[in-house]
């Protein structure tokens, strides 16, 4: 018969807590072997519900098409960066492949370049000549000190959204604007008081003036940004300063530019407002243009779109706000599998025009761009081919370098916006002050590491 | 028998070791999950740290940057300006609910106790998503009837709103919780001190004066400290409802600073030294409060 080896009369405390410990110690040794045969599983870590939604349906097709390899999707929203974040401090628990959010990625790639947590893409890019198919000026958000630490997951071109209709009324046809100066005097005719007390009921365009959202837009959009290709800070640059004041005179000067209502663009006090025709337009970026659709279906055939205007005849116009890359952790113990789930995930035509269909988001991969659905008329815009006039602009996208201090930096940016626009500041003192604090930081951590 | 003696003696070393095996639960878990990291975050303050893995030792240094950060005196001003507004509005308003529910005069008891205390059940996020729409400068409800009289606030577009945007919700949100603690205590004073009081002459304020508020002091001092910590560990409300306590800084409070240095800008060691002054502050101000409502007092 059956004998355990402990005599369990003699075990301190008595036979509960024996069994209890038992348990314990058998649960241990499954647990870490386990852990062993984790070759073959890819933890992918999400925080977009679009996202996730498309890959649940995608990854069982390459789970069907890779026998053995299981893929845990995890979409845990707005919380993901700061988990990513811990499980990368604690250098335990990073998933295998993850998505990162354009502004939070700058966290990720502070300290040395072998203490960033993402694998170094650009060897696997360039060996299987990737970066031709793809923009190449989206890999500058995920790049940092020659290193790519991710794949585009999206370009977000940005266009002028406007309501045909109204301006039409005020006798404005949007589609002769080419130039910022066009718009400001297209804007002047359509900014209007329409019950006369001396309120105005609809201003040409919404901006937001409490975070750097649409002003970087614009500084983007002219070549400028917060820290060049080299990591030095540009913001006091002549060009982000004469934007930051074109920005302003909308509101102030040209009285055109109605602040953004609710707190962000996506507020739905800010989509009451559409609805009700205070706002006459908007720079909307691809997935804004989804936002709207599932937030205001009612809106349907009232907005059209066209090119940014341009600051000077001839100029880029469009710009890009937003972004998501997928990237390898370090702590992944099989990247070759993982680089494979990525690619199936971000370079295959047939899902990316899915991802279309779902989401309104225009892929990086130019290959794609042939599909028929990017060209056919878009019923929210009044039949217009918006897929198209996107592809038409992603080309010229600007560059948007990245930094680890571009979470100080922004938030500061929008605390110097917000001084110009309500006139605590001038454009040049808000943002000469601005750029002196973010190279004092730089310089003191430089002073604490030397080799920074 | 053979096994007696073994038995005997492991029976008085159990009598000896079981008390401490009966609190080592609490001591063991209370070490690994506040002792340790309590420690490892005073040390985490003396450094900082650089990627993910390496640290440089700066001494006090992120004590004296802290005390020359304008946007740290910012939120400590907010947070300061929260816990003030909610100590002279809410308490206040809790206390007269309070009353008002423990008269005889009111009718509807506990459908108007569920109505108070029903806003406390609401997640602190979407308290701050609702009260988004409420305070929209145009199309929300406290606009829409301020229009009538021509006025229009911009609540969370105004610097000088925004904090007493936060504490109105704030109001809201907690002076039923907080009427509940008064309500329990009104309603263990013993009736014959009123009586007694009435004896005496004394009138309906006299009583509160001279009954009712003294009677009250334990649950007024405990309130007063739990909503006084409450206020200065305030994160969620004006991080949603403000949008990371924008415009210019005026939502931003302390906790959300930390948060903000620890996560956003990685800056572990400075959001540990905020954890520490904050930790010294509530600490301070919880022993002066006690201390002036005469909780140390021997009675």
């Amino acid at each position: 018969m059956f004998r355990l080896l402990i005599d369990a009369d003699s075990f301190p405390l008595g036979k509960g807590p024996m069994v209890m410990l038992i348990l314990f110690l058998i649960s241990t040794i499954f647990i870490f072997a386990r852990s062993e045969e984790q070759g073959q599983k890819l933890e992918f870590w999400i925080f977009a519900n679009t996202h996730f939604e498309e890959y649940q349906t995608r990854v069982p097709i390459f789970e069907a098409e890779n026998p053995g390899v299981n893929v845990q999707l995890i979409n845990f929203g707005g919380t993901m960066h700061d988990k990513l974040l811990a499980a990368m401090l604690s250098n335990f628990g990073a998933p295998d492949l993850v998505e990162v959010e354009i502004t939070s990625i700058g966290r990720f790639l502070k300290g040395a370049i072998d203490e960033v947590g993402f694998v170094d893409l650009r060897p696997r890019l360039e060996s299987e000549g990737w970066m031709e198919k793809l923009v190449v000026s989206r890999f500058t958000p995920w790049s940092y000190r020659g290193r790519i630490y991710g794949i585009p997951h999206d370009l977000h071109p940005v266009v002028l959204l406007y309501r045909d209709d109204l301006f039409k009324a005020a006798g404005v046809e949007m589609t002769e604007v080419e130039t910022w100066d066009d718009f400001i005097a297209a804007g002047k005719k359509a900014t209007r008081d329409l019950d006369g007390d001396g309120t105005v009921d609809q201003h040409a365009i919404v901006l937001d003036r409490r975070t750097e959202s649409d002003y970087f837009s614009l500084l983007l959009q002219q070549g400028g940004g917060f820290f060049d290709e080299e990591g030095n800070v540009i913001i006091d640059s002549e060009l982000a300063i004469e934007t930051l004041e074109f920005f302003v005179s909308l509101f102030n000067e040209h009285k055109i530019a109605t602040p953004v209502y609710g707190t962000w663009h996506g507020d739905p006090s800010n989509f009451a407002a559409m609805q009700d025709g205070k706002i006459l337009s908007i720079l909307a970026p691809d997935w804004y243009v989804g936002i709207l659709k599932s937030q205001v279906p009612q809106m349907a055939g009232k907005w059209k779109a066209i090119s940014m205007p341009a600051w000077k005849p001839g100029d880029r116009r469009t710009t890009t706000r937003g972004g998501t890359m997928i990237g390898i952790t370090t702590q992944c113990k099989n990247p070759d599998r993982a680089w494979e789930l990525l690619k199936f995930t971000y370079f295959d035509r047939g899902g990316l025009v899915n991802r279309y269909e779902t989401t309104r988001i225009i892929p990086p991969l130019k290959s794609a761009w042939d599909a028929p659905i990017f060209k056919e008329p878009d019923l929210y815009l009044g039949g217009q081919p918006l897929g198209e006039l996107f592809i038409e602009l992603a080309p010229d996208l600007p560059p948007r370098y990245q930094n680890p201090y571009w979470s100080e930096g922004a938030d500061l940016l929008n605390d110097a916006i917000f001084a110009a626009v309500t006139e605590k500041q001038t454009s040049r003192e808000a943002l000469t002050e601005l750029a002196a604090k973010v190279r004092a930081l730089i310089a003191k951590d430089q002073g604490r590491w030397r080799d920074l | 028998m053979r096994t007696k003696p073994r038995s005997s003696r492991f029976w008085h070393q159990q009598q000896k070791i079981a008390p401490y095996l009966f609190i080592a639960p609490f001591y063991l878990l209370f070490v690994l999950f506040m002792g340790y990291p309590l420690l490892s975050s005073l040390v985490m303050s003396l450094y900082e740290m650089r990627g993910f893995q390496s640290r440089v030792f700066v001494g006090i240094g992120n004590f004296t940057d802290l005390f020359r950060d304008p946007i740290f005196w910012k939120s400590l001003r907010n947070t300061a300006y929260f816990a003030i507004g909610t100590l002279t509005l809410q308490l206040p308003i809790a206390l007269l609910l309070a009353i008002l529910l423990n008269s005889k005069f009111v009718k509807g008891k506990n459908v108007l106790r569920l109505a108070f205390f029903a806003p406390v059940l609401v997640a602190g996020v979407f308290v701050a998503i609702i009260f988004n729409l409420v305070y929209d400068q145009r199309a929300g409800l406290i606009n829409q009837e301020l229009i009538l009289f021509g006025r229009e606030i911009g609540w969370l577009n105004e610097e000088n709103y925004v904090m007493p945007a936060v504490i109105l919700t704030g109001v809201w949100q907690w002076a039923g919780f907080n009427m509940i603690y008064f309500l329990a205590g009104l309603q263990g004073i013993r009736q014959e001190l009123y009586e007694a009081a009435a004896v005496d002459g004394a009138n309906w304020w006299q009583a509160f004066l001279h009954v009712t508020l003294p009677s009250l002091r334990p649950v007024i001092a405990f309130v007063f400290v739990v909503s006084m910590i409450g206020s200065l560990q305030l994160f969620d409300l004006p991080y949603i409802l403000t949008n990371g306590g924008e415009p210019a800084d005026a939502g931003s409070t302390i906790v959300m600073y930390l948060y903000k240095n620890g996560f956003q800008f990685m800056r572990l060691g400075y959001a540990a030294t905020i954890g520490w002054v904050l930790f010294f502050i509530i600490a301070v101000i919880s022993i002066v409060q006690l201390k002036l409502l005469g909780i140390f007092r021997d009675e």
